[in-house]
């Protein structure tokens, strides 16, 4: 696997810091925290954050690189921006635990490519590489099965009403799935895309 | 040397503790002096405060000191409700222009308070934040000075105006007063145009002026002043009643680059006071400081662990997110606590904004300034006090001091 931020087998390294200030984005921006808690305090779901963003930034402080890279604070941010509005130092809250999110995946951490969140970007993701568009059936499909065939049988009988009351008011339709016309031209704005970020240094 | 100064004259703009400082070291070194204040009033924001800390003494014994200075040196020239609206010329040598405002109020004024009580209409009282309304024929406050009325502009030219004239038994009001410029030779400028606490407007997740008992730190000194508007009972401003749990908030506003980048330096000190006021008036009243870190510089280390060893009050590290309203509309303080990392939601009866200390807004016509609207000094034009940057009274008595002896040299050399 692509070790990418120093060191992921000790559980103090001391080069952390220094690599989410330089490579992550928004990190430059992380030096100026004071750690006055307005973060943690906007935000609307910090009750189901095990440490959220104050914390877990003085935890890349710390250096503890694989108790940052594993917590679930970088899954559960919802983007409503309250923090990044309300942060006195202008620190991109936001962006700084979605790259961090990002970063936990291409590391290979266990708790990150089973975080809840990640295997739905997974499947939105791929739905939107393949059609242009995501299908609500293929991204809930993916997503529940990620779970094992059981879980996903279980998961998708369970919200059956749903479904059917969304293709009623024709919120989701049955047959193909939509695909915009011009299927390579996406596919070469995310190479781009891919190309941008691989020059920036953060890709395998 | 080369020329000599043309005016040895020293301009003072502003009549705070600051501008008095500074007006009266230049004239007990032997400088003419002017000095120019936009209110009514000598005293500033200096006399709106109810106490100093860390001694907790009265400003008005302070300000009392000055103005006898004051009278007793005739080379200081004092123009209350006066503005300067143009400057020009270099270092010996400007040329000034002031604007006066009319007080309706001849220097024959007793202040025997007759024209007050047949003033029937209520203006904005700015010496008390807004919490009260005056007449419209008033004394500024109790100290004021000079010690003379002032007639609002809204009454002239009518019945109530006619009115208040003719309850002067000295004929001291003239309503035929009308606005006047004039220009003064001065050789050097000390601009002590002070401060205003940053506007609690801005900081909409704290919601003042929309849950009542939220107020701002000067709100709370005119509360506890004998001669605010609860005669010196501190209450909750939506019912009148004595508060039993009351919430400080620092850093409204300061250290915040959203709105004033810098640390305004005298919050902490003055909410420790507020809390010893709350604790003086209500021994069983618990008072929480919610702040970043604490900023007690030099000595006032002592006062800030005689607050720490008060049981009744409780230090929460953590800078509030927000401000909600409670089922009885009661402010329920939001945020995280830094130490504990609880996320907490908690009631109060009164909450106190610790806001900061901004620039005037208008900036003093012709002076330098810094990123943050603070005069620079340079040759011949000075900042002295709190128009240099946020200070504290001692400190701003200390730049005024400063400043004076540079104006001094500057029309000397």
């Amino acid at each position: 696997m692509n070790a990418l931020s120093p060191t992921p087998s000790r559980a103090y390294d001391l080069n952390f810091a220094r690599y989410v200030y330089e490579n992550i984005d928004g990190g430059e921006r992380l030096r100026m925290c004071m750690q006055c808690g307005a973060c943690s305090g906007s935000c609307p779901i910090g009750q189901q954050m095990d440490h959220g963003p104050r914390k877990l930034f003085m935890m890349i402080r710390a250096g503890m690189k694989e108790a940052v890279l594993t917590s679930n604070t970088i899954w559960n941010c919802v983007s409503c921006y309250n923090c990044v509005v309300r942060c006195p130092r202008k620190v991109p809250i936001t962006y700084i635990l979605h790259d961090l999110a990002n970063l936990a995946v291409r590391e290979g951490f266990d708790a990150a490519k089973k975080a809840d969140n990640a295997r739905f970007a997974k499947a939105f993701m791929w739905s939107a590489r393949k059609y242009g568009r995501t299908d609500e059936r293929l991204v809930t499909g993916i997503y529940y099965f990620s779970f094992g065939l059981v879980e996903g049988m279980k998961r998708g009988m369970g919200n059956q009403k749903i479904a059917l009351n969304m293709i009623k008011t024709k919120r989701m339709h049955l047959g193909m799935p939509h695909a915009i016309k011009a299927k390579d031209e996406l596919q070469k704005i995310l190479a781009k895309a891919q190309e941008i970020q691989d020059r920036h240094g953060k890709g395998a | 040397m080369s020329d000599k100064p043309k005016s040895q004259t020293v301009l003072v703009v502003g009549g705070g503790i600051g501008g008095i400082s500074a007006a009266l070291e230049a004239a007990e070194c032997g400088a003419e002096v002017v000095l120019i204040e936009k209110a009514p009033t000598l005293g500033g924001r200096v006399a709106a405060l109810n106490r100093y800390f860390p001694k907790m003494c009265h400003p008005t014994c302070g300000l009392e000191i000055n103005y006898q200075r004051i009278k007793k040196n005739p080379r200081i020239k004092v123009f209350t409700m006066a503005e300067v609206s143009g400057i020009s010329g270099t270092k010996g040598d400007y040329t000034v222009t002031v604007s006066t405002t009319p007080r309706h109020v001849t220097p024959a004024c007793t202040a025997c308070g007759d024209c007050a009580k047949v003033a029937a209409s209520e203006v904005a009282d700015p010496f008390n934040y807004g919490l009260a309304k005056m007449k419209a024929a008033y004394l500024p406050h109790a100290m004021a000075f000079p010690m003379r009325y002032v007639v609002d502009p809204s009454v002239v030219g009518t019945p109530e105006g006619q009115a208040i004239k003719a309850a002067c038994k000295v004929e001291a009001i003239n309503l035929d007063e009308k606005p006047e410029s004039f220009a003064l030779q001065v050789g050097a400028v000390i601009w002590a145009t002070g401060w205003k606490p940053y506007d609690p407007k801005n900081l909409t997740m704290y919601r003042h002026g929309e849950i009542a008992d939220v107020i701002t730190n000067v709100e709370m000194e005119r509360l506890a002043s004998h001669d605010g508007p609860t005669k010196g009972h501190i209450l909750k401003p939506s019912s009148g009643e004595a508060p039993k749990k009351v919430a400080l908030i620092q850093c409204a506003g300061s250290r915040d680059l959203n709105h004033l980048a810098y640390c305004s330096r005298i919050c902490c000190l003055a909410s420790m006071k507020h809390a010893a006021y709350v604790r003086e008036q209500y021994p069983e009243a618990e008072v929480d400081i919610y702040y970043i870190d604490i900023r007690a510089h030099d000595k006032l280390e002592a006062f800030y662990r005689k607050a720490k060893a008060d049981p009744g009050i409780r230090w929460i590290k953590s800078k509030p997110s927000r401000i909600e309203k409670g089922a009885s509309g009661e402010p329920v303080v939001c945020g995280e606590n830094t130490l504990t990392r609880e996320v907490y939601a908690n009631a109060y009866d009164l909450v106190v904004l610790a806001t900061g200390m901004q620039a005037q807004s208008q900036p003093p016509a012709g002076a330098q300034l810094d990123d943050y609207g603070f005069v620079v000094s340079e040759e011949g034009v000075f900042g002295a006090g709190v128009a240099t940057g946020p200070l504290d009274v001692s400190m701003s008595v200390q730049s005024a001091t400063a400043a004076a002896l540079r104006a001094v040299q500057a029309v000397r050399s």
